[in-house]
């Protein structure tokens, strides 16, 4: 029965994992948190992560360019590591992305970004 | 003790039950051994009403649940092991429906409220996730901060929801949350209301309605002195009943006149009952008023058996009510022609609003009766 706690774990378990967490993005605040975080901030790296969701969603036009679009993940590569933002699809209104931090060298993108859909997946049982 | 010490100290001391905050809106925040695991408020949707109105729940199963598990203070686990919902679902729910009530609980108020820890009290959906009250503190007032950076005006938070007819400017951008909530908003709806009618987080809604605001989309609410505007009050409009009548008396002395007691005059026609001084009506009190004019027989003889047209006692009152003086008259408003406009103060007088529907509680009857079936 994997709860918020087990699905942190999970993320941590992807190889390269530095840090992991479901951020708020209406408020930009970490319901749950695992891990280091950049600049040792979870909360400010959650702030951060809502004003990049928030650009994507909103203030973008990417996702009004076809009807009922879907914003599934956003990725953020940096010379020392990825940063990976999955959405959390809730039947109930909740606007939650799952984030993972990965160490560039010993992580690998493609392989977590299929281990961080199937665990936003798993979180919802969808 | 404030809301905020009250919290600090049951955390410090470990305690379990619930702080009640009084003030508006007000909430409550259920604390076990000095965590929080659950909070409420009326201006935020609670757990039942978030995944019922979205559909991720049927009514009657989130009904069930509650029906089984109330007594208990299971009904989140009960919800899990019947395989409704899912560990994860339920724990994000629940951590969202925290911080949302906690904010209006505990910061959205400037005014210090009234608080009171009720020792022992438990929440009946049971302890779902343990959050530490200094992290549901801290979040409240950030939340409190975010909104004020937005538009620092907090009666939009709980003043009704007016759009304004007409937008400040040629191109006005919305989102599609704040799309949903000017449609929703209908003049009364506060945002409590919408926020539970769009099965929407509480503060997610203020948040939009701030930002509305800002962009000058809404009718900014006017001060209202210590009005509770969670409760919608009937809006002043004028009764039907003028408040300058004199109070009606009952006069014991005089029997009410009874129409079926004097058969033939009733048939009796109405001509010659209006011409008759009101002699017999006012001298005889003991006599019923209707039968008074049996004096001027008619030129028809009374038909027996006739349809009881009820034609004499119109005229006979209002014979009566001439003669009696200090007898109550409303004002007779003056004849307009067809097409005419209203007078000035008869149209000032905005047209009274028809209280819209109350969706909110269409839907929970509804609730209500699908668990019945």
């Amino acid at each position: 029965m994997p709860g918020v706690d087990h699905c942190l774990q999970e993320a941590m378990a992807i190889p390269g994992a530095v840090g992991a967490s479901i951020v708020d993005y209406t408020t930009g605040f970490p319901v749950a948190m695992t891990g280091a975080a950049p600049n040792s901030d979870h909360e400010a790296a959650a702030a951060g992560t809502a004003d990049v969701v928030q650009a994507a969603t909103s203030r973008s036009l990417y996702l009004s360019a076809m009807p009922h679009d879907l914003l599934e993940d956003l990725i953020i590569t940096t010379a020392g590591g990825y940063h990976l933002l999955r959405m959390v699809q809730t039947d109930f209104d909740s606007r939650l992305v799952l984030y993972l931090w990965l160490d560039r060298q010993q992580g690998n993108l493609a392989v977590a970004r299929r281990r961080m859909q199937k665990l936003a997946a798993d979180l919802v049982a969808r | 003790m404030s809301p905020v010490d009250l919290l600090t100290r049951a955390a410090g001391e470990r305690w379990t039950g619930a702080l009640v905050v009084g003030g508006h809106p007000g909430g409550t925040v259920y604390l076990v051994e000095g965590r929080v695991v659950h909070a409420e408020s009326p201006a935020a949707p609670g757990v039942g009403e978030l995944l019922t109105s979205s559909g991720r729940l049927a009514a009657r199963t989130w009904q069930n649940a509650l029906d089984l598990g109330t007594s208990t203070a299971r009904v989140g686990r009960l919800l899990i092991e019947q395989g409704h919902l899912t560990q994860g679902e339920l724990e994000l729910c629940v951590l969202g429906a925290i911080y949302d009530a906690a904010y209006f609980a505990l910061a959205s108020s400037s005014a210090p409220a009234p608080a009171e820890f009720l020792d022992r009290a438990a929440h009946w959906l049971g302890p779902i996730v343990h959050i530490d009250p200094a992290a549901v503190l801290r979040e409240s007032r950030r939340r409190a901060t975010l909104l004020d950076e937005i538009f620092p005006d907090r009666r939009v938070d709980t003043a009704a929801v007016i759009p304004v007819p007409r937008p400040p400017r040629e191109r006005v951008w919305l989102t599609a949350s704040q799309w949903e909530l000017l449609v929703a908003a209908d003049g009364q709806r506060t945002p409590a209301d919408l926020a539970q009618l769009l099965g929407r987080a509480g503060f997610a809604t203020v948040q939009e309605l701030r930002r509305l605001a800002a962009q000058g989309l809404l009718e900014l609410p006017e001060v209202r002195a210590d009005a509770p505007e969670f409760v919608h009050l009937p809006r002043a409009g004028g009764t039907a009943v003028d408040v300058k009548r004199t109070p009606v008396r009952v006069d014991e002395r005089r029997p009410a006149p009874v129409i079926s007691g004097s058969a033939p005059v009733v048939s009796v026609p109405p001509l010659p009952v209006v011409s008759v001084p009101p002699l017999p009506v006012v001298s005889a009190p003991p006599l019923p008023v209707i039968s008074a004019p049996p004096a001027p027989p008619g030129p028809a003889p009374p038909a027996p058996g006739g349809s009881g047209s009820p034609g004499p006692a119109g005229p006979s009152r209002a014979v009566e009510s001439a003669a009696e003086p200090g007898t109550y008259r409303p004002p007779g408003l003056a004849r307009r022609k067809p097409g005419a406009k209203l007078p000035k103060d008869l149209a000032a007088e905005p047209p009274p609003i028809h209280p819209g529907t109350d969706e909110v509680l269409l839907k929970r009857i509804r609730t209500a009766l699908r668990a019945l079936r």
